[in-house]
């Protein structure tokens, strides 16, 4: 369902081309969990911004669902994404002067869906990760782990065909970390859900079933291989 | 330390660019209009303040109140400044000055010049006013009859020289009485409820002296020194009793001021000091134009209003930004900073900020200044920054707005606790502050009352331009100083008459605007005058031609025609003195009118006609009582034109009075100026309103695009979220926008009821006048909105045009 090919991206420094991404080609299927590795500044986050539509690449092209992402202007782009994509952040992203239920409740507000059919589509998402008594609370009156979980749910709240998650757990403990994984391969597993998700920790990157690593801005065939030999 | 301190404050500004800039431009504007309008407060406020005496010298004012018509005068009898000075100590010295028609023709070489700075004075007019003496002596100037100080300009106009003392000037008063000058003075200051270029010795006053009843000179009383105004006014009643009852028993069969007050009128005399008349007088026969002590008030709650939004511009631009400060205080704190001194360290940056703005906002009020100037009325010049007083008051200025601006933040900066600071979790500033809401409520209310005013006063002098004054106003030309013609004046009517472009002529003595003559005179509805039937109206002197030419209507009855030999006694009332007189139908009933030479006598005037009201005054006068009589009024001659070229026609009646007045000056006006000219103050309030609030305006606007600026800043990262989340460009707009209007709508609530009050009361002086209508607020409302929208939509936009990928990085 993603296709990217020859992608690059570039910042000019000076009189030097910073390549941010170079040449990638990749492809992901429907129903897929991958992880994205590779050291700080190998431009993990950079390719997911692209995938997720937010952020260009100077070169390439990107198909998603058979189409031309890289041809399209940007409000084609936005309502494809609208549509398609949720992101989950690893500093969560949460709007700080909105409750729990109201910021699940942010995404279908872009997207023009009724109150009614809101208020029901909320509710059963708040139901769904056990967290209808909190849905009145602020941001800063949760866990981490719990401001991750309501994240997830907001990224899951227009049934996304993918969720793009950048270090999921990277603020959370190691327990609460845990439970995030299971849930994304939850997720994965049950709903058919495709998860992108960049990550440090391998442990994490164990949860998909495709591990892609990076390093300055290339895909790193060597890494992957030693990874697979390892496995 | 102090040292440091502006070192940091220094860098803090540079290194803030945006903000400094901000900052510093309200607060110079705010400023600035402070300035220009102390320097208008203070020149209003030392008015007649230059004479020596001037905290002993009082003018008489009358209060007369009779026959339902009241008269405040700033004019008494002849007589009454030598019998209070006879009969009551404390008074030193009294003075007399008369202008009553204001100009006189002087006579430079062949030709007459018309000189408006007249006047006839006693000769102790300089022992009470202090003036300077360019030559002659001053004490002695008045003493004699045939003698005329003259002030320096009127001396090097008509001699070119400033040794003239002993000259000879011809005036055309008495059939040309020679004048000796005794001495020039330098010319009377500007801030002078009185200015004149002639003070002729008033022994060649043609008067009928020795009238206790006409009110017809301006009297001011030099007290002795530590002797109190007040005691003496309480005397007035007494003196009152003494001297005029006797002579009012003649004409008006009353007796005892009781029976006076009785009948319901009034004779009332009271003490004004002479440095209160520029501001607090408004009364009939004032010696000059002037002023109002409101206008001093509004233009000072207007100068401060315009200062303290310009504060609240900085205050709100500094809390907002404490965020990024906070960090410097945690630092410094953990460092042993007390608390105290991180106060004077902000205190010293808000000082700076207030120093530099200072600075320009002298660049821009010396700029400005002119402008100012020819909108106020005023003749201030730059040197008036320099006044010492002045001069200390401005530099003290930057003290005070650092401290009034600069202390809520400084205290707001310096209480951070360090710990919360450095760990990096503080953005409390950028939240929603009900302070700073309700700051930027206060701004927009004043912004939006002076919005309100702005459009009343001006559809209120739209009102008087279209309000239906019964009488024509357009193309009619006034011709003045037609009295020289004597005889002539027949025969220059019939040749204008003959001139293209003029459709009619008549005479043009009384006309219905301010500055043309006036004569009021009393009436008695029977043949016997007392208290019941007695009644003043003015009494205007017309020809046949007037009503006509003037599109006046006759309601009843005819105008004056020259075929009825009887219209000599014929009168014509308007609709007000109709129904006074409360007939049914009064053409033809009679009126009497007491003669001058015997008080018993009455003479009979029938009446033959009703003209409807017209307004004669300004629209803040009812219209009073009014009658015409076939006179000659003939010292000034109306012409109704029907010309393209005016220009063309005024030149050919220039040459028909030359030919019948060689010598004298040819002056005209056109009757709508001279209607216009009524509403002066009024309009220059409109342009003053309008300038200070779009000032207000500006000044607010540049508070609020900072705020909105970093708004936007400080929610970048929500913005970045929402739009990930898929929100389109317009829905953030829409999300940064309402805040700021939600605010403006409650700053309309506050500011609506507020300005309604104010302007009504401003509305309250006219007699005529408009009711202000719902969609004026709306307007108002909708145009601060509007305005409000235009400088928070512009960072709107920035905000949500910026990539979100910027904003919701984490690294």
């Amino acid at each position: 369902m993603i296709k990217l090919k020859n992608i690059t991206k570039w910042v000019n420094n000076g009189n030097n081309r910073v390549f941010l991404l170079k040449d990638i080609n990749l492809q992901f299927n429907e129903g897929e969990f991958i992880s994205i590795m590779g050291p700080s500044g190998s431009g993990k986050s950079t390719l997911l911004n692209v995938i997720g539509m937010i952020d260009d690449a100077d070169e390439g092209e990107y198909h998603f669902l058979d189409q031309a992402v890289h041809e399209m202007k940007e409000k084609q782009r936005a309502l494809l994404y609208k549509q398609h994509i949720g992101f989950v952040f690893q500093a969560y992203h949460l709007i700080d002067e909105l409750t729990v239920y109201e910021n699940i409740e942010t995404p279908l507000l872009y997207q023009n869906i009724k109150s009614s059919d809101r208020k029901a589509m909320v509710a059963d998402m708040l139901d769904r990760f056990n967290i209808v008594g909190k849905k009145d609370l602020f941001p800063n009156q949760l866990s981490g782990g719990q401001q991750q979980l309501v994240g997830i749910a907001r990224a899951l709240i227009g049934a996304p065909t993918v969720i793009l998650a950048d270090e999921p757990t990277g603020n959370l403990n190691s327990k609460q970390g845990e439970e995030i994984m299971e849930l994304f391969r939850e997720l994965n597993e049950k709903d058919g859900v495709t998860i992108i998700q960049v990550t440090h920790s391998e442990k994490n990157a164990a949860y998909g079933n495709r591990i892609i690593h990076l390093l300055d801005g290339r895909v790193d065939h060597h890494a992957m291989e030693q990874y697979t030999k390892t496995v | 330390m102090l040292f440091n301190n502006l070192k940091i404050a220094w860098r803090t500004l540079v290194k803030n660019k945006f903000f400094s800039v901000l900052n510093i431009l309200g607060l110079a504007i705010g400023m600035a209009c402070f300035l220009l309008i102390a320097l208008y407060v203070t020149d209003e406020l030392s008015y007649d303040r230059f004479h020596k005496k001037a905290d002993r010298i009082y003018r008489i004012n009358s209060d007369i109140l009779f026959g339902g018509n009241s008269m405040s005068l700033a004019v008494t009898s002849d007589m009454m400044g030598s019998t209070i000075k006879k009969d009551y100590p404390e008074v030193e010295e009294f003075t007399r000055v008369y202008n009553s028609n204001g100009s006189r023709l002087v006579k430079k070489g062949n030709d007459f010049l018309q000189e408006l700075g007249v006047a006839y004075a006693d000769s102790t007019f300089f022992d009470i006013f202090s003036y300077e003496p360019v030559a002659g002596d001053l004490h002695t100037a008045l003493n004699e009859p045939n003698t005329v100080v003259i002030s320096e300009s009127a001396a090097m106009k008509y001699f070119s020289s400033l040794d003239v003392v002993g000259k000879n000037l011809e005036t055309d008063d008495n059939n040309g009485t020679i004048y000796k000058v005794t001495a020039v003075i330098r010319d009377m200051p500007k801030r002078s409820h009185f200015r004149f270029d002639f003070i002729f010795s008033m022994d060649n006053l043609n008067y009928g002296f020795g009238d206790f009843l006409s009110h017809n000179f301006a009297t001011f009383l030099l007290l002795k020194p530590g002797s109190s105004a007040a005691s003496l006014e309480k005397k007035f009643p007494e003196y009152v009793n003494r001297y005029i009852f006797p002579m009012l028993q003649q004409t008006m069969q009353v007796k005892t001021i009781a029976d006076l007050e009785k009948s319901g009128s009034k004779l009332e005399y009271s003490l004004m000091p002479l440095t209160d008349i520029h501001l607090h007088s408004a009364r009939v026969a004032e010696l000059g134009i002037n002023s109002d002590i409101r206008y001093v008030y509004i233009f000072l709650a207007v100068a401060v209003f315009i200062l303290l939004i310009a504060c609240i511009n900085f205050m709100n631009l500094s809390t907002a930004r404490s965020a990024n400060r906070a960090r410097e205080v945690g630092i410094r704190k953990v460092l042993g900073t007390t608390y105290h001194t991180l106060i004077r360290q902000f205190l010293t940056e808000s000082t700076l900020i207030s120093f530099l703005s200072l600075l320009i906002a002298i660049v821009i009020a010396a700029l400005v200044l002119p402008l100012f100037n020819d909108i106020a009325g005023k003749e201030i010049s730059l040197a008036n920054f320099f006044q010492p007083l002045f001069l200390v008051s401005m530099l003290a200025l930057p003290f005070v707005i650092g401290l009034l601006a600069g202390t809520y933040p400084a205290f707001f900066l310096s209480s951070f606790k360090p710990i919360t600071v450095l760990k990096g979790k503080l953005s409390g500033g950028a939240k929603k502050s009900n302070l700073r809401s309700t700051l930027v409520v206060l701004q927009f209310s004043m912004a939006i009352i002076l919005i309100v005013g702005t459009i009343v006063v001006y559809r209120q002098l739209a009102y008087i331009q279209q309000k239906k004054l019964g009488f024509s106003k357009e193309q009619v030309m006034v011709i003045n100083n037609t009295q020289v013609m004597g005889d002539g004046t027949r025969a220059f009517k019939n040749e204008l008459l003959r001139l293209p472009g003029v459709k009619a002529v008549s005479s043009g003595g009384y006309l219905p605007v301010a500055g043309s003559s006036r004569n009021d005179n009393t009436f008695s509805k029977e043949a016997v005058m007392d208290m019941k039937n007695g009644f003043n109206m003015q009494v205007w002197g017309v020809d046949e031609n007037y009503i006509p030419l003037l599109g006046m209507e006759i309601k009843q009855g005819r105008n004056f025609s020259k075929e009825f030999v009887s219209d000599s006694m014929a009168i014509i009332i308007n609709e007000t003195t109709a129904d006074m007189l409360g007939y049914d139908d009064p053409v033809g009933k009679k009126i009497y009118k007491s003669q001058s030479n015997s008080q018993a006598e009455m003479l009979a005037y029938t009446i033959i006609g009703v003209v409807k009201n017209f307004h004669f005054e300004s629209l803040k006068q009812k219209i009073g009582p009014l009658c015409m009589r076939l006179r000659n009024a003939d010292w000034s001659i109306a012409v109704k034109m029907d010309a393209t070229n005016v220009q063309n026609l005024v030149k050919q009646v220039e040459q028909k009075y030359a030919a019948h007045a060689a010598g004298f000056p040819f002056g005209y006006s056109f009757l709508d100026a001279s209607f216009n000219n009524m509403y002066k103050a009024e309009s220059k309030a409109g342009k003053l309103a309008f300038s200070f609030a779009v000032l207000a305006i500006l000044i607010a606007c540049l508070g609020l695009f900072g705020l909105a600026a970093y708004m936007a800043e400080q929610r970048n990262k929500e913005i970045g979220v929402r739009k990930v989340l898929g929100a389109s460009v317009n829905q953030i707009m829409v999300l940064l926008s309402m805040d700021f209007l939600k605010l403006v709508a409650i700053s309309a609530c506050l500011a609506f009821p507020l300005s309604w009050i104010v302007m009504n009361k401003w509305l309250e002086d006219f007699a005529f006048r408009i009711n202000i209508g719902w969609w004026v607020f709306l307007v108002a409302g909708l145009l601060a909105a509007l305005i409000a929208l235009v400088t928070v939509g512009f960072q709107a936009l920035k905000a949500a045009l910026n990539n979100p990928v910027k904003s919701i990085r984490t690294e």
